[in-house]
């Protein structure tokens, strides 16, 4: 009762967990693709922690991001070589230029955090965990996970440095 | 000396798109192609599985229209069962169906195309996007993730979730619909006409500002395909197909969507992975058509909805003014589009009214009683075909998947070139065509909002750069659209 209190007056103790919206980004079918989703699956289950896994990023995601404190984007990258976590800063992929291709349906981190901090007031921290990823070949596993082993490693890392997040 | 501009993408690992846009000497466009490379590994992935997980299967091929890969699964499992649904799970079926149509319609024009249309095709890059929209105008863009919203939401409710939902299956569909439900997408009605009816009245006083895209972007006859009732009305689960021509003149109607094969074929063209399909009694490439939002306005007589017939009449009234009697003009497309969600939204409200949406019979049962399957729905982007032939034992031998982009690849083409020609036409010889050129030959291809993740399997990531090459083979000058 008392945190939902301060919760409708925009308080927020420093002592709770923060809420934590993680959305894993890929398609399972083809192979490393479904790295995010892997990582989700090896995160424990926590009351302040929601877990989204789709295949493409849209834009209703920016109003689901803004009631919790902190969310985090998981995707396979092609060209990362290891791990890593990076802040979404407010100003994160505006820069002078924004080119954008015509053929895809689906918003990148930054235009979600972008979108739900101008429309509907997220404050909160902004995260983006690249897996490294190689093979995006058909799965031969239509109802399962089938990375490759290296990524499946590397799913198993950002799992943990999630995990360790404060 | 000829150049060739080429618009190609930097692949993350495979599935990509390009354009070649050949000049002639004389700096003009000569010819332009749209290339997409079509997975095919689909027809691998599902042998030897049984039918009954193709809706399953088939959802996971695109994050962005799974439902409509899940009606035409389902319907082809129904043919392999050789069974009739119940009437609810029919009702089902249509509601989830039109949820997806509108909340894909909803992030093809507010989220893709809105940038360019509210904003302009020559507005600077770093504002003609999401960016600048939210800076010039959230509202509209909170009530276009809105709408998306609803139509998920209601994919959530009758499948249990808005991705991947489990939603219908060969025989009908997997739970019952229930009051609560209704209510709740009751209550979502009256925003979500609001914002379409806001949108078209946004949309139509820009047009005028429009009419030299509206008339070089894909401005050409063709022949039309869509789905329609029986008496001739828009219809997007279940009918017969009509094909019209440019002056609205019937050219086949009554084709059973299950003989497609017979009449719709597929050419191939060396420029290109994706087959052409084309109207087998025309020929090709005389019967190449066009598919989605604009054809079947064009083809259908009537909605059957009040709000959405009085936007269709005032619809068809721009085709009978350039003398064509159909609406030929690619552009159009975008306002096809709101109307299609416009009928939507009505359908979904009728059928929360409808009393066999609530019956408790849900799901006929059968074995397997034929070897070969088809079923058909209209999917945001056009008409959907999926053919399954199976073993004695239903388990998958072959399946064939005509998907809607494929359709208007052709179409796309000739868009391409055509916008090529007269925009790049329009400068001095020798002059690099500027941003707002590419612009406009990357939004000519918007108005048919492709789903390439349907024919690509794509990893979410489709950048094109413009790279200047002369007949040599030197390059001269690249472009970046990278996403």
């Amino acid at each position: 009762m008392e945190s939902r209190w301060a919760e409708s007056r925009g308080l927020r103790d420093a002592n709770l967990p923060m809420r934590t919206l993680l959305i894993a980004c890929g398609n399972p079918l083809r192979r490393d693709d479904g790295a995010a989703s892997e990582a989700l699956r090896h995160l424990a289950q926590a009351p302040n922690r929601v877990l989204r896994s789709v295949r493409q990023l849209t834009p209703e995601l920016a109003e689901e991001a803004a009631r919790f404190d902190r969310v985090v984007f998981l995707d396979a990258d092609a060209g990362a070589a290891r791990v890593t976590i990076e802040h979404l800063g407010p100003g994160f992929g505006r820069g002078a230029s924004l080119p954008r291709s015509p053929l895809t349906h689906f918003a990148t981190p930054a235009e979600i955090v972008a979108l739900s901090r101008g429309l509907f007031g997220f404050a909160g921290e902004a995260l983006l965990c690249r897996i490294p990823a190689r093979d995006f070949s058909l799965s031969a596993n239509p109802g399962g996970a089938d990375l490759s082993a290296n990524t499946l490693r590397f799913a198993r890392q950002a799992a943990a440095e999630l995990e360790n997040l404060p | 000396m000829s150049k060739r501009l080429m618009i190609e993408p930097v692949t993350r690992i495979e599935g990509h798109a390009k354009i070649s846009i050949q000049l002639d000497d004389a700096g003009g466009v000569e010819s332009a192609r749209f290339h997409i490379t079509e997975f095919r590994g689909f027809e691998k992935l599902v042998e030897g599985r049984p039918f009954a997980e193709m809706p399953g299967i088939m959802s996971r091929v695109c994050g962005i229209c799974p439902v409509s890969h899940i009606l035409a699964s389902s319907k082809a499992g129904d043919m392999l069962l050789g069974v009739e649904i119940p009437p609810a799970a029919e009702k089902q079926r249509r509601l989830v169906n039109c949820a997806q149509i509108l909340q894909s319609h909803a992030l093809s024009f507010f989220h893709l195309s809105a940038p360019d249309l509210l904003l302009g095709m020559d507005a600077p890059p770093e504002k003609r996007n999401i960016f600048g929209l939210l800076e010039r105008d959230p509202d509209f863009l909170r009530r276009g993730i809105r709408l998306r919203q609803f139509g998920q939401r209601i994919i959530e409710l009758v499948g249990g979730k808005s991705v991947h939902p489990a939603c219908s299956g060969p025989g009908g569909v997997h739970r019952r619909f229930t009051t609560e439900q209704r209510d709740e997408i009751l209550s979502w009605i009256p925003e979500a006409l609001s914002s379409v009816e806001l949108a078209l009245s946004r949309l139509k006083p820009l047009l005028d500002g429009f009419a030299a895209e509206i008339a070089h972007m894909g401005n050409f006859p063709s022949l039309f395909l869509a789905t329609v009732s029986r008496e001739g009305g828009l219809e997007y689960y279940d009918g017969t197909l009509r094909i019209i021509d440019d002056k609205g003149n019937s050219v086949a109607d009554g084709l059973d969507p299950r003989d497609f094969s017979t009449y719709l074929g597929e050419a191939s063209e060396d420029y290109s992975f994706v087959k052409f399909p084309f109207y087998r009694p025309l020929g090709y490439p005389k019967g190449h058509y066009r598919v989605g939002p604009l054809a079947r306005l064009n083809v259908a007589r009537f909605a059957g909805t009040e709000r959405a017939d009085r936007e269709l009449r005032e619809f068809k009234q721009r085709g009978a003014s350039e003398g064509t009697a159909a609406v030929c003009e690619s552009f159009h497309y975008h306002l096809a589009r709101l109307i299609e969600m416009l009928h939507m939204i009505e359908r979904i409200e009728e059928l929360m009214h409808n009393r066999e949406l609530f019956e408790d019979s849900i799901q006929a049962r059968a074995s397997l009683n034929r070897r070969e399957g088809i079923g058909s729905c209209e999917a945001p982007r056009g008409t959907l075909f999926h053919h399954y032939w199976v073993d004695a034992n239903g388990l998958m031998t072959k399946a064939d998947l005509l998907i809607a982009t494929g359709q208007n690849n052709q179409a796309m083409n000739m868009t391409v070139e055509q916008t090529a020609r007269h925009f790049i036409g329009s400068i001095a010889p020798g002059t690099q065509p500027d941003d707002g050129i590419l612009n406009r030959i990357e939004a000519a291809i918007r108005c048919f909002d492709p789903c390439l993740s349907c024919s690509t399997h794509a990893l979410g990531q489709m950048p094109l750069v413009v790279e200047w090459i002369a007949a040599d083979g030197i390059p001269l000058g690249r472009i970046a659209r990278a996403s």
